[in-house]
């Protein structure tokens, strides 16, 4: 199965004719629990760009002025003005004429020629800036809280195109701890299938080094032990008395969900969850630390058919892209972090032919701003560490203040130009989006619209129509695919 | 894409609508829009997501614009000429000229309509007011209630009694549905010898009083049904509030469901108020997410069956409930005036308090709220109130039977498969004090109750339903893992429910209400102690040769601590305003060591502080508290790796803990200490249930939802994802094992079959199986092979579905 839609779809797309299609559903099916696809409610879905997703994800709030939109360059001087301070790194010329980014990502640099950098993504103003509630929002395409639980972006791929190798769980998480971490729930809360079930939710591999484990027996069992541990299970089924209830769904599809576990588990595929296995230079190559080797493990979860891989940076209230304070240092140490990886990743899916039908995503909820938080006009509280009018300490240098005004998303491969720069942001305060904005519902209709999925595909939860970008209106930037 | 019609148009229709008289809604559109438009577009027709039935639908998306007929959408429509746009579709007549007349004017006059005129066909309505219908005639001599009408249903429909379950079955399918778990295996055997004809009344009975097991396997669904928990969003910034207290100790006493419902409606005190306060995001929220909106949606939902979701944005297009009704419960809540909003955008309308039934009184909406809310709950629970007693019984109905009365179970306007059914267990529930434990006694005494499950070869039905005994249902998330550690012993030491499972001595709780004192490390004098700082602390007690009684713990830290009692991890938390708990008597030993690993967190140094408090009582009568303080050790250093056991405590630099006490904390805590300790103290030796604990990996993969929303049934099979988890799990295994060395040495192989089949599957295995699982398990059969046998048994669908 590749697409769960009606392929006899009519294909001129009628406004909300979702109810008609629904045929003899009654209302009471359409309250149950559980979600219907809309068959042929006027989807057309576009020619699928690309097969695989990764979604390489700066949490915490990634600085476009310190990484893919430098403004004009303020060295550290004591007592400077903090609002003279538009990035604190110098750019650099990229592989790209027009294009410049941050020192410190000259990796990135040289592969700016395999992709297409948006400077104008746009976040709503939310009242108060709450970092996971972007992330929901950025995720699911739906602001929190919702009525019914929103699948992730991963989820509706895996529901909607299934995997691309069907041993493979079709929606895979790097990086991001779900426990003993602050703001864990608000994390879990997009980090789910949502109404769709566990079925299409996230294999989550918090630490790339250790994924091999989800994928091999417990620890201390044998191969032998496990393969006959489970001829031992094949055996007390065929045994037990109720095998007469073979017919029945619940049965049989628990049955298959054992057979389908143990398959992955039995596979050549399941080697991919191991990045021991690559050679030594090509660990190094991306080792710059949980990140890097999370970009290693997400080639090869692609190669070998998974659908969609985030991988994070990782999401800690204060830490990482987090930068209430320090952001100088500390985002150096990000490019550090994520400069080498991700150009590699782009090569060694290049160098494969992958990258064509791969597409790769950095972005982030929103970005920073050394003074505004949130857009010119909000009303979100100043959540700056150090509130100077003077920088007298190298920890009061850097972009601490939340910015949702306009922040940048750089895709390679999967259909996209190639050296393409799209938006602009202003070259003095406020930072915001000044060319061609785009919005996350837009940007989600762009990354579906890659993957062949239509921004109008609807499933019905509950009596109310739920679709994959936000109720159904996002537009695809066309302008970017090559 | 939008069409406007040709300028000409516009101008003819211009010089024909002099007319002076308004237009008359009922004769002269009514009939219009009858002939040409709803057929697509009223009823239970809306095509093109456009719905007539009542004005605001019409309204809905610019369909038209009030005053302006040129301006609106529908008229554009009538008059496209293209086919691909114009309505009526290009196969159905033209509307004439004199009726697009009519149409315009009406529209340019406001679009009048008559109140509570619909075009939507009525659907079924169900009866609000209870109904005792009288009981058929008995046949076969089976004289239960439920029988009688279930027994005439099945004659009249010409359809079979399904086959009565054998004991086994019983036994396993009425434990797991009444207290979550799994039979033991004796109590199996003595059930299966048991010859008394009233055998199974007399389980029911023992299981229904047996009150802690029943609590806390009730709590899953009352959790689900609340949308109650012990973490989740909106706990991180105080914009939620747990009713868990509250709520175990309801099901412990079996209160009258009428007064839960009261209770949570009107609360008296912050205990039950979590519920109507939902939860409260930072920030703006959606005008369909408002805390007033989300107390309307809950109650709805809950309480009544109803999907307000949908009339909480626009009319509702599946039932009659509109944006008026949803607004005027969240009015009921409010404490400010609110605005209606459609779609998220404001009306100008006031809602107006008021709620969903007016026949049996109504709000007072010129009251405070505190009254208003009180009216409500007493409408809620009026005895002429049929529909939250419906609304119930039918959900203990579902959840016993794997399917409801009306289904489902969240849409109580769907016509019943049986009124006489519902209508009689409704009434019976009421008269019998609204007792949530008669209900379930009515039905699990039922032949109905104790029929064979039938096999269904898909998960969606048709249409039509016909009952043809119980459905099956897959071991819920708790259920699975409450399973486990049954049968391995294994459960964990702590959990995180802040409830009282045993029963609290109010004498107790008033001694143990002590103030608190927490300690740091050095830095904090003089402090503020650096962020991301960790210490060790540690105690050491020795308690000799007496015997202990009872022993509780408590515990908390400014910001995250993980605390360890002889090398064994007991708790950890990061809420420096949440005590936690664990009872410990079974880990005391003669000499003892607690170390508390503890952290401070946040982006620049701040005040850091930890707290814990034991308390041992021994079997003479004495007690002792040991409490965080200066004569603690301290150590800034804290060794790598997750077992205290390896760690090199000697080569540490110890320093006395530095007291440090903070108005905040203390404020947070000391109140609740004695409760919270007496509680530690008088928890059992029974076993933690899955129900107490935060939702793990493991739990949240099988089925439990994350409680943000109301979810009131859980997935009926299992994901591939969660099979790899169990398969791979090295956690399950180590259980496993638990399980496993109990079992190893004791037993003969055979008596251990035995014992394997009865405690997983509350029967005897078959000859077949008997011989086959010694064959595998061999004459003296080491623990991996048990391991792996106990492994195989509780994957198979006989183990993972109850039938």
């Amino acid at each position: 199965m590749k697409f769960d839609i009606d392929p006899e779809a009519p294909e001129s797309i009628v406004r909300r004719d979702f109810l008609k299609k629904l045929g003899a559903a009654s209302t009471a099916a359409m309250m149950s629990g559980a979600p219907q696809i809309v068959r042929g409610a006027g989807v057309e879905h576009p020619e699928a760009k690309a097969d695989a997703c990764i979604l390489l994800w700066m949490g915490g709030g990634m600085a476009a002025p310190e990484t893919f939109d430098p403004k004009r360059y303020a060295p550290f001087e004591k007592g400077m003005s903090a609002d003279s301070v538009l990035s604190t790194f110098p750019s650099i010329d990229t592989s790209v004429d027009n294009i410049k980014i941050c020192a410190g990502m000259e990796n990135i640099a040289k592969v700016m020629d395999r992709g297409t950098l948006l400077r104008s993504v746009v976040q709503p103003d939310l009242g108060s800036i709450l970092h996971s509630r972007h992330q929901y929002h950025w995720h699911t395409g739906y602001v929190p809280p919702q009525t019914v639980a929103a699948p992730h972006l991963g989820a509706w791929m895996a529901r909607v195109l299934g995997p691309n190798n069907e041993v493979m769980p079709p929606f895979i998480n790097i990086g991001q701890r779900l426990e003993g971490v602050g703001e864990k729930e608000e994390l879990k809360a997009f980090t789910t299938a949502g109404f769709f079930g566990s079925e299409y939710g996230p294999m989550n591999l918090p630490f790339p080094e250790e994924a091999s484990a989800a994928v091999r027996p417990p620890e201390g069992m044998t191969g032998s032990r496990f393969s006959d541990r489970n001829k031992l299970y094949r055996q007390l089924v065929d045994r037990s008395p109720h095998r007469e209830y073979a017919s029945d769904f619940q049965q049989e599809s628990l049955i298959r969900s054992m057979d389908n576990a143990y398959r992955l588990l039995s596979s050549k595929e399941r080697e991919a969850f191991d990045i021991e296995k690559e050679p030594q230079e090509v660990r190094e190559a991306y080792d710059t630390g949980r990140f890097g080797r999370g970009c290693l493990l997400a080639r090869r979860l692609v190669e070998n058919g998974a659908r969609f891989v985030e991988v994070t940076t990782e999401y800690v209230p204060f830490l990482h892209w987090d930068t209430h304070a320090n952001g100088h240092d500390t985002v150096s140490r990000l490019h550090n972090e994520i400069d080498r990886p991700i150009a590699q990743l782009v090569l060694d899916l290049e160098e494969r032919g992958l990258l064509d039908r791969t597409l790769v995503i950095v972005a982030t909820e929103f970005s920073r701003d050394a003074m505004m938080e949130g857009k010119p006009g909000s009303e979100a509280n100043d959540q700056a560490t150090h509130k100077v009018d003077n920088i007298t300490e190298m920890k009061h240098y850097g972009l601490h203040r939340h910015f949702t005004g306009g922040s940048s998303v750089m895709m390679f491969g999967g259909g996209v130009k190639k050296g393409h720069l799209y938006g602009a942001t202003a070259d003095e305060r406020p930072l915001i989006a000044v060319e061609d904005p785009v919005t996350i519902t837009d940007l989600h209709a762009t990354m579906m619209t890659a993957m062949g999925v239509s921004p109008r595909t609807v499933f019905m939860i509950e009596g109310r129509p739920f679709y994959v970008t936000q109720d159904g209106v996002g537009k695809p930037v066309k302008e970017i695919f090559a | 894409m939008r069409h406007f019609r040709p300028a000409i148009a516009l101008f003819t229709i211009s010089l024909t609508t002099q007319a002076r008289a308004e237009i008359d809604f009922v004769h002269q559109v009514v009939p219009i829009l009858k002939e040409h438009c709803s057929e697509c577009h009223a009823g239970e027709e809306a095509e093109g997501g456009f719905s007539m039935n009542t004005r605001d639908l019409f309204l809905d998306d610019e369909t038209a614009e009030p005053g302006k007929a040129h301006e609106s959408y529908f008229i554009d429509l009538i008059y496209d000429p293209d086919p691909d746009y114009q309505m009526p579709p290009d196969d159905k007549p033209r509307v004439p000229e004199n009726q697009i007349a009519v149409l315009e004017k009406w529209v340019n006059e406001g679009m009048k309509w008559e109140a509570g005129f619909t075009f939507g066909t009525p659907t079924y309505e169900p009866p609000f007011k209870p109904r005792r219908p009288e009981l058929p005639e008995t046949t076969d001599g089976r004289d239960h209630p439920v029988d009688r009408i279930i027994d005439h249903y099945l004659s009249s429909e010409n359809l079979e009694q399904p086959l009565l379950i054998d004991d086994s079955t019983f036994i396993r399918r009425v434990s797991l549905d009444l207290t979550g778990l799994l039979p033991e295996a004796d109590r199996v055997r003595r059930f299966l010898s048991d010859d008394s004809p009233t055998k199974r009344e007399t389980l029911i009975d023992e299981l229904l009083a047996d009150d802690v097991p029943y609590t806390e396997h009730w709590l899953t669904f009352w959790n689900d049904l609340l949308r109650n928990d012990y973490a989740g969003t909106g706990f991180i910034t105080g914009g939620r509030t747990q009713i868990s207290e509250w709520l175990y100790q309801s099901l412990k006493d079996n209160k009258p469901f009428d007064a839960m419902v009261r209770e949570l409606i009107a609360p008296a005190d912050t205990a039950s108020s979590g519920f109507i306060n939902g939860i409260e995001w930072r920030g703006t929220v959606s005008a369909g997410q408002t805390l007033p909106i989300q107390f309307s949606q809950s109650l709805s939902q809950s309480f009544l069956g109803i999907n307000m979701k949908c009339a909480s944005c626009h009319d509702s297009f599946l039932d009659r409930w509109t944006l008026d009704d949803a607004y005027g419960l969240a009015a009921i809540y409010s404490e400010e005036p609110i605005e209606l909003h459609r779609c998220d955008k404001p009306t100008g309308e006031a809602a107006k308090a008021a709620w969903l039934f007016p026949e049996i009184g109504n709000i007072d909406a010129a009251a405070p709220k505190d009254k208003r809310l009180k009216q409500l709950a007493n409408l809620m629970t009026h005895p002429e109130n049929g529909r939250v007693p419906r609304t119930i019984v039918n959900r203990l109905w579902g959840q016993l039977m794997g399917r409801g009365i009306v289904h489902p179970l969240d849409a109580m306007q769907t016509e019943p498969w049986n009124e006489d059914l519902l209508d009689w267990l409704a009434s019976d529930f009421q008269e019998n004090g609204y007792d949530l434990k008669h209900a379930l006694r009515r039905i699990t005494t039922s032949a109905a109750y104790q029929g064979a499950t039938a096999p269904h070869q898909n998960s969606e039905e048709g249409e039509s339903y016909t009952f043809d005994g119980p459905r099956p249902k897959r071991l819920t998330a708790e259920q699975y893992v409450d399973a486990i550690w049954q049968i391995t012993g294994n459960a964990p030491a702590s959990y995180d429910a802040p409830v009282a499972r045993g029963v609290v001595d109010p004498a107790l709780v008033e001694k143990l209400s002590f103030e608190s004192s927490w300690v740091w490390g050095p830095s904090a004098k003089p402090g503020p102690p650096p962020h991301g700082e960790k210490i060790l602390l540690k105690k050491e007690f020795s308690p000799g040769k007496k015997k202990v009684r009872s022993a509780g713990l408590i515990a908390a830290a400014d910001n995250a601590y993980v605390l360890y009692l002889n090398g064994r991890k007991i708790m950890d938390g990061s809420r420096w305003s949440e005590l936690d708990a664990a009872p410990i008597a079974n880990a005391i030993k003669p000499s003892n060591r607690l170390l508390i690993v503890a952290e401070n967190r946040g982006p620049k140094p701040n005040a850091a502080g930890a707290f814990c408090a034991l308390r041992i009582e021994y079997e003479d009568g004495t007690d002792e508290i040991i409490m965080t303080d200066e004569t603690w050790k301290v150590s800034q250093t804290v060794p790598a790796g997750s077992r205290p056991n390896n760690w090199k405590l000697d080569d540490l630099s110890w320093a006395d803990a530095v007291a440090v006490n903070i108005a905040q904390w203390k404020e947070a805590t000391d109140k609740r200490i004695g409760q919270t300790l007496a509680r530690a103290s008088a928890g059992s030796d029974r076993l933690v249930r899955a129900s107490l604990l935060k939702a793990d990996d493991l739990m949240r993969a099988l089925g439990r939802p994350n409680r943000d929303q109301i979810v009131t049934s859980r997935p009926s099979e299992l994901t591939t994802l969660e099979a790899v988890n169990l398969a791979t799990s090295d956690d399950l295994v180590t259980d496993l094992q638990a399980g496993a060395k109990k079992l190893a040495g004791n037993l003969s192989t055979d008596a251990l079959i035995d014992e394997v089949y009865l405690s997983t599957l509350s029967r005897f295995p078959t000859e077949a199986e008997k011989s086959f699982a010694t064959e595998a398990l061999g004459e003296t059969p080491d623990e991996a092979t048990i391991t792996d046998l106990l492994w195989a048994v509780t994957m198979t669908p006989e183990f993972l579905i109850v039938r």
